[in-house]
């Protein structure tokens, strides 16, 4: 079994201006999908990130507060989750919540550090 | 352990919060409520992912609160001005506002701005529908076959009108609080209507609508001093139309006429409801329209069958409704049920006195109606050429083929 990370891309309910009652309906099968993978046991590590951007960069370690960024570009979150190979995880991917909204799920193999 | 959140939790909670929230700050700031509220569903949305709070209204309730303290003191700092929050309800602690009886107290008095008489009709049901019912821009322009931009623009208007009359977070005075009552149940009832008649396609739609409608009567009849054989009978009305709504509507959302309906559908708890408060409305001396509409109404869901309707006890209502208060959809109304009936003197006279124009896109049913008569008359080419002008004034595809299938047996 090897790690895998999930990366939310997009698809911010803030930006789009969804309504309480679409907000419940997210809410609920984000909630869904996330007891569906606790109960098979390969939840590592998950969590939303808030949609502020904070960033440094360049060698003057220049800080930027990044409100412009477009929410199609935005990372919501993420879920660290153990599978056999990434097509597994493209399958666990199938339930993520947001792709009638645009959102994309990218899949990252965690690197591991040999030992030795 | 039970991890289901309420239905409709959001939605029903937003107004819910928009109403404390703006009690206790006043209506001045209504669209920082408005979003700060907005905000704390998205953060519940986030937040709720992997653990549903124990009590998710308490949850809700404290992170609104924070949220809304936070934006108006950052308002208040941008101004350099010192911040005093205590506008509003000052006699009142903000944690005594979350209390059920005061929700409700707030709910209403949103109610009572939303139908204030500075309003534009269509401004109060768009504003109702936002800040009580929490419904988006989009999902009211949905509900209303309307563009967004006009809901869009109709809320601005709304809100830009109470900001310049300075309309305050208060029950109207003793002097307007009937009239007002009557608008509030008026908005209601068109609210209401919007979801029954509307044409549009999608069933949840329909359901969302009604059921804020019924919500909100409810509302109404909380508080002892609002109650009246008017609000009663209104509240029978809309329980009679609503246990008809699955039944009135095919797979494919297409419209079935009450001939057709499958009675079995009816769902009798709401029909029981309705004829309870029926009863306490006559308990009251106060007569309406929606006296006369709950009683055509439960005389229709009183009939068995189609054909075993009592027709001349219809026509009695109608008869009694139309003396009360002139209408034309009642004369059509009226004219359709005098057809059952035979009698066919009386269905000419009351469509012949119906300004079509006044009819809108039911004009169709009008036609339809002469088709009727004039195939009871035996009359075919008249009828054929009725029926040619209701077709060409109908897109519901179940009515198209019921007036074709018509026009074809004429010939």
């Amino acid at each position: 079994m090897k790690d895998f990370m999930m990366i939310f891309i997009g698809a911010d309910y803030q930006e789009l201006g969804l309504s309480p009652e679409q907000l419940q309906e997210r809410m609920g099968k984000w909630f869904a999908w996330n007891e569906k993978m606790q109960k098979q046991g390969i939840v590592k590590a998950g969590d939303a990130l808030v949609p502020h951007v904070k960033r440094v960069s360049g060698p003057n370690r220049t800080v930027t507060d990044a409100p412009l960024i477009e929410g199609k570009e935005l990372i919501g979150g993420y879920y660290i989750v153990k599978a056999e190979n990434a097509d597994a995880v493209v399958k666990i991917a199938q339930d993520y919540p947001d792709y009638d909204l645009n959102g994309t799920v990218e899949i990252r193999e965690v690197m591991v550090f040999d030992q030795q | 352990m039970d991890h289901k959140v309420v239905d409709h939790l959001f939605r029903h909670h937003y107004g819910k919060m928009v109403a404390i929230l703006t009690r206790f700050f006043g209506l001045s700031y209504i669209e920082t409520i408005e979003d700060a509220v907005q905000d704390t569903f998205i953060k519940a949305t986030s937040q709720w992912r992997t653990k549903i709070p124990d009590n998710p209204e308490a949850w809700l309730n404290r992170v609104a609160k924070n949220r809304t303290i936070d934006i108006l003191r950052s308002i208040q700092s941008d101004k350099n001005r010192n911040l005093t929050i205590t506008t509003g309800a000052s006699s009142l602690q903000i944690d005594e506002l979350f209390l059920d009886h005061e929700v409700a107290d707030s709910q209403l008095r949103m109610i009572f701005v939303a139908c204030h008489p500075s309003l534009h009709p269509n401004e109060q049901i768009a504003f109702a529908l936002k800040t009580i019912s929490g419904f988006s821009t989009k999902e009211i322009a949905a509900a209303l076959l309307t563009k967004e931009e006009t809901i869009v623009k109709r809320l601005t208007r709304a809100k830009k009108t109470i900001k310049e009359k300075n309309i305050q977070f208060q029950y109207p005075n003793p002097e307007a609080i009937q009239e007002r009552i009557l608008r509030v149940m008026e908005v209601i009832y068109l609210t209401f209507n919007e979801g029954f008649h509307s044409t549009n396609q999608d069933i949840l739609i329909k359901e969302d609508l009604c059921g804020e409608a019924i919500r909100l009567c409810q509302l109404l009849l909380k508080k002892e001093q609002f109650r009246s054989g008017t609000l009663y009978a209104l509240f029978a009305l809309l329980c009679f139309h609503m246990s008809r709504l699955e039944s009135k509507i095919t797979v494919d959302n297409q419209i079935i006429n009450l001939k057709d309906q499958d009675r079995t559908k009816w769902y009798f708890p709401l029909i029981k409801m309705g004829n309870s408060a029926m009863n306490k409305a006559l308990e009251y001396d106060d007569t309406s329209v929606y006296h006369y509409e709950a009683s055509i109404a439960s005389e229709h869901l009183s009939a068995k069958t189609f054909e075993a309707t009592n027709w001349s006890k219809i026509s009695y209502w109608y008869d009694q409704l139309y003396a009360f208060q002139p209408n034309t959809f009642t004369l059509l109304n009226h004219a359709t049920v005098c057809l059952q009936l035979n009698d066919l003197e009386k269905t000419n006279q009351l469509l012949k006195s119906i300004a079509v124009s006044e009819l809108g896109q039911r004009a169709y049913l009008y036609y339809g109606c002469y088709a009727e008569y004039y195939i009871k008359k035996g009359e075919k080419s008249l009828a054929i050429s009725f029926l040619d002008k209701a077709l060409a004034g109908t897109t519901n595809t179940l009515e198209k083929v019921y007036l074709k299938e018509k026009r074809e047996g004429l010939r």
